[in-house]
């Protein structure tokens, strides 16, 4: 048997023990670590934080799914918001102000950021690095109050699911392709004797 | 016949023996699995709240602590892995007399210890190394990447010390021509590091005295690196990175001259 054949086929073999892992990690189920969820109006100019964790790390997803009536404007922002005791009523302290301010002066700080109108919508981020992250509904209309109704769950699981599965479906291939002539050289050889 | 072609023959043999079909696929299905199944950014968090007392920063607490959470378990497996190539592998090659037969190659014996060793020591490393770097690339490149220099150095002072059982098992399977006696060894000098330093932690904490733990840091780095990174002992010792690089290179010369005199004792000594 050709040396090549052997080193090949041993890495073909290799990937494919690494994809089954990879499949494995991709399979386990997520934990729910938290929900938020919530309904109600938002003032034209308004906005609303649904969602504020000042530690999310590479294995923790955000899953976010909203209904609108009317327009909205959502944004993940990379940032920790603190809560505040406030005319006998606990709240974040953060309004229209500091949310345009940031908009402004650290636009790299907005992870991402979702215009939606009259519809249902979802969305998810997983992080690659630690970082804050606050959700945050923002009503651009001028006049029109809209009638939000969002469901926040923060989930938990080993590695990013759908990457880990995306590698596994492209080295399993790999894998066999190189290891197939290894294969069939040991069992002729076999056969042989 | 050229001098590459009878090393890559040794090499070669010495792989086909170390790595049998399947345990080399089993070994990657464990470092693959137990990496995502160790990863952990959770410690690291609470450490972040102690560098204003240790020397690093956020980030490098960061990934110092999501290298040190996936190297529990797996490390583990790959000590089990190079030291039983160390000494089943070139101990019952001692024993069968297969080494007697590679001498009769035109290369020269430390050309067949180094394909020995390249096989028992460098597959594995290389397999464990990639596996775990690419499966920590996955989780979180913008940790990784930036820190680079954080990942390795955790690397090079967390695999000293195994690094150094192994010369010191090779050096005891060349003396008594056998793996049996070298492998309980290697296992007791492995488990007995995590009891001497545990007594020398105490020691210091009471003291409030560093020594016990700078000593053990010039074998085992991986203790002055957890120091310089989150500072879990106090603050009586809070070594610079200069001091954690210098611990770290004393320990592989300690390595290196234990490798030598295996290598030495190889070349000169071994009469079979």
């Amino acid at each position: 048997m050709k040396r090549w054949t052997t080193v090949l086929g041993r890495v073909g073999t290799v990937l494919i023990a690494i994809s089954l892992a990879l499949l494995l990690v991709s399979l386990i189920p997520q934990i729910q670590m938290s929900r938020r969820e919530g309904s109600g109006p938002l003032s034209p100019g308004g906005i609303r934080i649904v969602f504020n964790q000042q530690y999310l790390n590479p294995q923790q997803e955000v899953q976010v799914a909203v209904t609108v009536e009317g327009t909205l404007t959502v944004y993940l922002l990379e940032m920790n918001v603190e809560f505040q005791f406030v005319n006998g009523t606990f709240d974040y302290r953060f309004n229209v102000t500091d949310l345009q301010e940031l908009l402004q002066e650290h636009p790299d700080r907005v992870i991402w950021e979702r215009e939606v109108e009259n519809g249902d919508y979802e969305w998810s981020y997983i992080p690659t690095r630690v970082m804050n992250a606050t959700i945050v509904f923002y009503n651009p209309s001028d006049s029109e109050t809209a009638y939000v109704e969002y469901d926040v769950a923060l989930k938990s699981s080993l590695a990013p699911r759908d990457k880990v599965r995306t590698i596994a479906y492209f080295a399993a291939p790999t894998g066999i392709i190189l290891a197939t002539p290894w294969f069939l050289n040991v069992w002729k050889q076999r056969k042989q004797k | 016949m050229g001098k590459g072609k009878p090393f890559l023959e040794v090499l070669a043999s010495a792989i086909h023996e170390d790595y049998r079909f399947p345990f080399l696929e089993i070994f990657a299905f464990l470092y693959a699995l137990g990496t995502f199944v160790f990863a952990s950014f959770g410690v690291s968090i609470t450490a972040i709240g102690a560098t204003s007392q240790a020397m690093a920063t956020a980030n490098e607490v960061i990934a110092y602590g999501a290298v040190s959470s996936i190297l529990s378990l797996p490390l583990l497996i790959l000590i089990i892995l190079v030291f039983k190539n160390i000494a089943y592998g070139l101990g019952s090659d001692l024993e069968k007399g297969i080494i007697q037969t590679y001498f009769s190659y035109p290369l020269k014996r430390w050309g067949i210890l180094t394909a020995k060793l390249l096989s028992a020591l460098g597959v594995a490393l290389l397999l464990f190394l990639g596996i775990q770097i690419s499966a920590l690339y996955i989780l979180a490149p913008d940790i990784i990447l930036p820190q680079l220099g954080t990942v390795f150095l955790t690397y090079a002072a967390s695999l000293s010390y195994p690094l150094l059982i192994a010369g010191i098992m090779l050096l005891l399977t060349l003396k008594l021509r056998r793996g049996g006696i070298s492998l309980v060894v290697g296992l007791v000098l492995y488990f007995a590091m995590s009891m001497v330093s545990g007594i020398a932690t105490i020691f210091a904490i009471f003291t409030e005295n560093p020594v016990s733990l700078q000593i053990i840091s010039a074998i085992s780095p991986s203790l002055v690196l957890q120091q310089y990174y989150i500072a879990s002992l106090g603050d009586f010792w809070a070594p610079a990175l200069s001091e954690v690089l210098l611990y770290t290179g004393v320990s592989y010369v300690i390595v290196a001259a234990v490798f030598a005199l295996g290598y030495t004792y190889f070349s000169r000594r071994l009469n079979l």
